[in-house]
């Protein structure tokens, strides 16, 4: 016990012999960096001291020409430098380099700098993997998880805005509270998947990997910092509004959740299309909240008003038909301008991936809608009669999942590439963020 | 452009220490008397819930390592989770007892960061030491809320879960060794910053 004892104040109170995980403190060139001249090195910083391979940077042309020497490291260990041959200008660089720690663990990580050209995103580097079905599958876990936390906040602001029985009033929240929380997880799963992709390391390799470049230096990355900030605000406020017995807190939190869906609209392609105006992204913001309250506000209803609530059955449904109708007038508008802007001819429909997944969509949509015509058309008129059809409850539960794949395709759609379209006049130079 | 990750860790230490202190001074005065002011039981619950909304920007802004950004994650996440519940069994949105476990998942899944995150062993150096320490810590706590179930009027029981986060604040403020802790600083830090 006194060795233990002894050890443990040697171990705390004595200088240690390393720190925790080596961490890049300076890059030179600098990190999504614009040259005027090619640099004769690459030099790396750490915290601390780290140890490398004679290959521990490696630097690629975008055709993937190897520029790199052999990796030197400095007398105190903290510095990694490599000299370049044959960089020249007008040409991006890809700088992938690993080091190990004093602790024993390898850190790796990759940026970009140009030589007289604007170097592409970390993400876009040379070597990285484009989106997968799994990023498509992380896309569409944060659609759903996004829908249930706004359609249900949505629903309780907008539609039962009266007192509610506890259990259903429970219930709602519950599902806001799961929406946002999955939100926030999903968010960091696609964020670690996505840098992933960029690294293109092992998976014991990537728990090491540095993903500030991509977190900083990145549309997807500054997505993921502001929509995980302001979702984590959003989920304590619906916590609080519970807790409380404060709906009026959900105010805030509905419209700050709004506010920070932009993140999605401007991580997509909708934020690099070379025709992306403000008009484009207005649009595609409005088609993404019409989508998520729509489909949410459909899975509140399926999922809590009806088994918990038969006497607010009727009040829902006519309220929810009501906001509906708007909801997938905004859709449709917005989706038919988006649509036109990135596909330049009617051929790209069936021409291009893009397109063919796009007319997947239009008929899954197609479904969705005649489904919610139906119980708009036909079921509502009944229940204004107070005449309620029976297996109503199932019948939304149906809509609600063929709206959940709604959800789905866009996933696959928004990860895909729309075919080149011409520059607009007033577009923004998208693609990379200044340095 | 962040700050470094000492005073972070400072910060969160202050904030467990205050924990721990006001779980202390509940336990020695007795709940009777402690919550005479009923503001005094909202106090250590809206902290915890504070403090676990608060690590949400250390997770997303130290990025310099996946492991890490998961591991603060996961505390940021559990943290104001069982703020939350400890808010609504305060507030009687919760009336359950049991609900008084999400303590010891919150301890477990902050245990299990900090031990998954160090591969290294406990002596190799001092902030795998620190790992190590503070993950044993937190996981042999993990009882305690269990203990506090099954025998409410037991106070060994919150005197040890407000040991615990008091024992975690001073283990905090320990960390890193590119801080002058003791006096002491490793040279391979490269001196004070």
């Amino acid at each position: 016990m006194r060795q233990l004892l002894a050890a443990a104040f040697v171990a705390l109170v004595l200088p240690g012999t390393a720190a925790g995980h080596a961490t890049l403190t300076g890059a030179s060139p600098e990190t999504q960096s614009t040259l005027d001249v090619a640099p004769a090195f690459v030099t790396l910083r750490f915290d601390q001291a780290v140890t490398a391979t004679a290959t521990a940077i490696d630097v690629f042309s975008p055709s993937g020409r190897r520029i790199a020497g052999l990796t030197v490291r400095s007398a105190d260990g903290r510095v990694l430098t490599t000299r370049l041959s044959g960089a020249r200008r007008g040409e991006a660089y890809t700088v992938r380099w690993r080091a190990t720690s004093s602790d024993g663990h390898t850190g790796s990580g990759v940026y970009t700098f140009g030589v007289g050209v604007t170097p592409p995103v970390p993400t876009e580097a040379f070597g990285a993997s484009g989106p997968s079905w799994t990023d498509d599958a992380a896309r569409w876990a944060f659609f759903v998880s996004l829908a249930l936390l706004l359609g249900t906040t949505g629903l309780r602001l907008l539609v039962l805005r009266e007192p509610l029985p506890a259990r259903l009033s429970d219930r709602l929240f519950g599902v806001a509270v799961v929406g946002g929380i999955a939100t926030l997880n999903v968010g960091i799963a696609a964020f670690v998947m996505r840098s992933e992709d960029a690294l293109q390391v092992p998976f014991a390799d990537l728990l090491y990997g540095d993903l500030s470049p991509i977190a900083t230096k990145t549309r997807f990355g500054l997505a993921f910092i502001a929509m995980t900030l302001g979702f984590a605000l959003v989920t304590a406020l619906v916590l609080l509004a519970w807790i409380f017995d404060r709906p009026s807190l959900l105010w805030p939190a509905f419209v700050l959740g709004l506010g920070f869906a932009t993140g999605l609209s401007l991580s997509g392609h909708q934020g690099v299309e070379p025709n992306a105006t403000f008009l484009t992204g207005l649009a595609d913001w409005l088609h993404l909240v019409a989508a998520l309250l729509w489909v949410g506000g459909l899975v509140a209803l399926a999922a809590c008003v009806w088994p918990l609530a038969p006497s607010l059955r009727r009040t829902a449904f006519l309220g929810f038909s009501r906001i509906a109708t708007v909801l997938v007038a905004v859709l449709v508008v917005a989706g038919v301008y988006l649509s036109i802007s990135r596909l330049p001819s009617a051929a790209d429909l069936w021409e291009t991936a893009y397109g063919r997944t796009l007319l997947f969509k239009l008929g899954v949509v197609a479904a969705a809608l005649g489904w919610g015509a139906f119980h708009h058309l036909v079921v509502r008129p009944r229940l204004e009669q107070d005449d309620a059809p029976r297996g109503l409850g199932r019948s939304l539960a149906g809509e609600s999942s063929v709206a959940i794949l709604v959800l789905l395709v866009s996933a696959v759609l928004v990860n895909a590439q729309p075919p080149p379209v011409e520059p607009a006049a007033n577009s923004r130079v998208a693609s990379t963020l200044p340095p | 452009m962040t700050p470094r990750a000492e005073l972070v860790h400072w910060a969160f230490a202050a904030g467990f220490l205050l924990l721990g202190l006001l779980l202390l001074a509940e336990v020695i005065v007795g709940s009777e008397v402690f919550e005479m002011r009923r503001w005094r039981r909202y106090l250590w619950p809206s902290l915890a819930f504070g403090l676990g909304v608060l690590l949400w920007p250390v997770a997303v802004f130290f990025t310099s390592s996946t492991l890490h950004m998961l591991a603060h994650a996961s505390w940021a996440e559990v943290a104001m989770l069982a703020g939350a519940v400890q808010l609504a069994l305060v507030r009687g949105k919760l009336t359950s007892r049991w609900w008084t476990l999400t303590l010891s998942l919150t301890l477990l899944v902050s245990a299990a960061a900090f031990l998954i995150h160090e591969q290294n062993p406990w002596l190799f150096s001092r902030s795998a030491f620190l790992h190590h320490a503070i993950g044993w810590t937190l996981l042999v706590a993990a009882v305690l809320p269990l203990g506090q179930v099954l025998q409410p009027h037991r106070s060994i029981w919150r005197a040890g879960f407000a040991m615990t986060w008091i024992v975690l604040a001073v283990m905090l403020f320990s960390d890193r060794d590119v801080a002058p802790i003791f006096g002491h600083l490793s040279d391979l830090a490269g001196g004070p910053r």
